[in-house]
């Protein structure tokens, strides 16, 4: 018996071979090790998976979309019955519906997440500035995601948010007739309104959404991440860890909750739409989307009664707080990140979400006077 | 900081609790929509305090059942929620002795002790049994006491010409204010029990002698499972039954049909069958022969007997009968189709 070693070569099995190729071709492993040996200071943290969770929900809000679409026509006439044929006939059309009503929820809860998360943590600060711009770009983005889809259902609610919401643009000086005339197609919103506003939504936001986002991600691997607030420089070093595996394994699980939350609020609360669009509001009280009930309710306050007072607070107010966090990188040049040394920052941080929780409380507890 | 840190009891508590509730909520969340789907559980108008409690399960899951045995409030329907909870219960084990022993050697540099998971669930799920409900009751009655009082102030005459807007924000503000305050410090003071049962682990633990980089070495260790393969085969396996039970189990249409928006009942026209058209209509021809060979037969009988009338009547009749002798009898009409 011959026992001397023989040495063994292995095969490459096909799926090696087919990587082999790509990768002589487009240099897959130099992607692939640029993409996950990203080196995270102070190692992988739950607080560092929104960014991630908001490129799955938008994904995901894409696949959906695209499955109503085969279904929903955007035209006055058919809007409201093709997307109750959604709703009732077509399977799992009300499941579609309802996750991609609840995901563009989710997208904004986690916009807002993401932004807090920046903020308190102070990331947006040198050299870093570019990236929270474009990230408030995002969030633009976002919230006209949320204000152009919530027309196409074409029900009482969808037709005269819109209305509201359009009349409220048209109150910017300069650009605010045009936006509305624009946007509106004619007198009252109609069928040239739904036209723009379906196209705005499937292929203007969508194309704005996916450039910037990918220059979001480039400044964002240029800079590299911010780290931990606090910690000594001993501590962060020894706990310094790559983007795969650690961070990768959180952020799938921060993708899996959300959208298991995604999926039980579809069950829990399915999409249900209201009479078709007319323009007689009847016992309709015109509201818009939660997230913008907390503008909403702040208009009511006598303070904002009026030609001027409504300028004030639908389009003056707003503006000077978005361009607040805009202006905020180079108006906050203090190298200090730990929120706790911030306390201005903090304050602010806590008022404004105080602020928007009781508006849109109160703008909750405001339908049953109008009932 | 690298060296052993001293903790307070509220921050041990809440070092453990918070990350242990976090990191057993998406395998929860993944049974409580199979559940959902399946139609065993259904939410009423507490999704928020129900996701809480499903959240702090490691101490709401005796307190559930207590809060609603006491004060009646009601969550939902269905045997997914006990079941949920059950199921909760291994998850919550590993999920607390995970996040503990972590804690154990990070933060107070101490050899976590055998089965931490166990022995915390144990003393969580007891304290919680009987602080939640207590917690629940002083929390309902503070925040209604401070909207009674509210409303009272804000029914004074001088503040009557307040406008809607303004003065539902102030009274939200005013009670709410109240509401949150006396459940932070509810909180603060059930997160310290927590702390303290924590504490009574930690007297007889053994404190660890290895490098700073050596423990964080030996806690990530934990979030490594020694046969990698196994348990991505396991956990693989188990998202795919997952997916395809809940696909079984998701209803095609809406389990929610409103009343008020349910598509109009459409009546379907039958199919046209050419072979039954035509025999029905070869039916009705047989039954229009029938009846009008009845027809003359009984106007032949009424002609026979009418030359036994009068004779000038009878000529009238002639007469008439003459004028109308170029219409061709109705036997003669055959309609098209008929044999």
């Amino acid at each position: 018996m011959d026992t001397t070693t023989q040495p063994t070569t292995t095969q490459p099995s096909a799926i090696e071979k087919v990587f082999a190729f790509v990768d002589e071709r487009v240099g897959l492993k130099t992607l692939q090790a640029k993409m996950l040996n990203e080196p995270v200071p102070g190692g992988s943290r739950w607080a560092y998976v929104f960014g991630s969770v908001l490129l799955f929900i938008f994904i995901m809000q894409a696949v959906t979309g695209i499955l109503l679409m085969f279904y929903y026509v955007p035209t006055a006439d058919h809007a409201y019955a093709s997307t109750q044929y959604i709703i009732h006939t077509v399977d799992y059309g009300w499941f579609l519906l309802s996750y991609h009503f609840w995901g563009s929820t989710a997208m904004v809860v986690c916009v807002f997440a993401h932004m807090s998360q920046v903020f308190l943590w102070g990331a947006y600060k040198k050299p870093r500035e570019l990236i929270w711009l474009v990230g408030l770009a995002l969030f633009g983005i976002v919230m006209g995601f949320g204000f152009t889809g919530y027309l196409l259902p074409w029900d009482q609610r969808a037709y005269w948010a819109t209305t509201v919401g359009v009349e409220i643009m048209d109150k910017t000086p300069l650009l605010g007739d045009f936006m509305a005339r624009f946007l509106k197609g004619g007198a009252t919103p109609g069928q040239m309104t739904l036209s723009r506003f379906f196209v705005i939504h499937v292929m203007v936001l969508p194309a704005a959404l996916m450039g910037l986002a990918g220059l979001h991600l480039f400044l964002f691997r240029k800079a590299g991440p911010a780290g931990p607030f606090r910690g000594s420089v001993e501590e962060i070093k020894a706990k310094t860890d790559y983007f795969f595996p650690r961070q990768i394994w959180k952020d799938i699980v921060g993708m899996v909750a959300v959208f298991l939350c995604i999926c039980s609020l579809a069950f829990w609360e399915p999409i249900v739409l209201l009479e078709e669009a007319t323009p007689d509001p009847g016992d309709y009280h015109p509201e818009p989307e939660w997230y913008f009930l907390f503008l909403f309710q702040l208009l009511r306050l006598k303070v904002f009664a009026g030609e001027f007072g409504q300028f004030l607070g639908a389009i003056a107010l707003p503006g000077a707080f978005m361009a607040l966090l805009a202006a905020l990188p180079f108006i906050d040049r203090d190298p200090e990140r730990n929120i706790f040394k911030r306390p201005i920052a903090l304050i602010s941080w806590i008022v404004v979400m105080a602020s928007i929780l009781i508006f849109t409380v109160a703008a909750i507890i405001n339908r049953e006077f109008l009932e | 900081m690298t060296g052993r840190e001293t903790m307070s009891s509220f921050k041990l508590g809440l070092s453990i609790l918070w990350a242990a509730c976090w990191t057993a909520l998406p395998i929860k969340m993944a049974f409580a929509m199979l559940f959902m789907a399946m139609g065993t559980i259904h939410l009423e108008t507490k999704l928020g305090i129900t996701f809480l409690m499903l959240l702090m399960s490691p101490v709401s899951v005796f307190a559930f059942f207590l809060i609603t045995l006491v004060t009646g409030f009601h969550f939902g329907e269905g045997a997914g929620l006990p079941l949920l909870f059950l199921v909760s219960i291994p998850i919550d084990m590993w999920s607390l002795g995970l996040v503990a022993r972590t804690v154990f050697l990070e933060r107070l540099r101490l050899e976590p002790p055998d089965s931490l998971g166990v022995g915390l669930w144990v003393r969580f799920a007891l304290a919680g049994a009987l602080y939640l409900p207590l917690l629940w009751v002083i929390e309902s009655g503070a925040t209604d006491l401070a909207r009674s009082i509210t409303k009272s102030i804000l029914d004074l005459d001088m503040l009557k010409a307040l406008p809607v807007a303004e003065r539902i924000g102030l009274e939200f503000t005013a009670w709410g204010s109240v509401s949150l305050l006396v459940l932070l410090a509810l909180t603060y003071i059930g997160l310290t029990i927590l702390g303290k049962l924590v504490e009574g682990k930690t007297a007889g633990a053994q404190p660890a002698s290895d490098t700073y980089q050596a423990l964080i070495w030996r806690w990530d260790m934990f979030r490594v499972p020694t046969d990698q393969s196994l348990m991505l085969t396991a956990f693989t396996g188990a998202g795919a039954v997952m997916s395809v039970l809940f696909w079984m189990v998701l209803p095609v249409s809406t389990p929610h049909p409103h009343e008020c928006c349910k598509p109009a009942a459409v009546t379907v026209a039958p199919p046209f069958d050419p072979q039954k058209s035509l025999t029905k209509g070869e039916k009705a021809f047989k039954d229009a022969e029938v009846k009008i060979a009845a027809l003359e037969q009984k106007t032949a009988e009424e002609e026979k007997e009418k030359p036994k009338g009068g004779k000038d009547k009878a000529g009238v009749k002639d007469g008439a009968a003459k004028g109308d002798s170029k219409t061709p009898p109705p036997a003669a009409v055959k309609p098209a189709g008929s044999k």
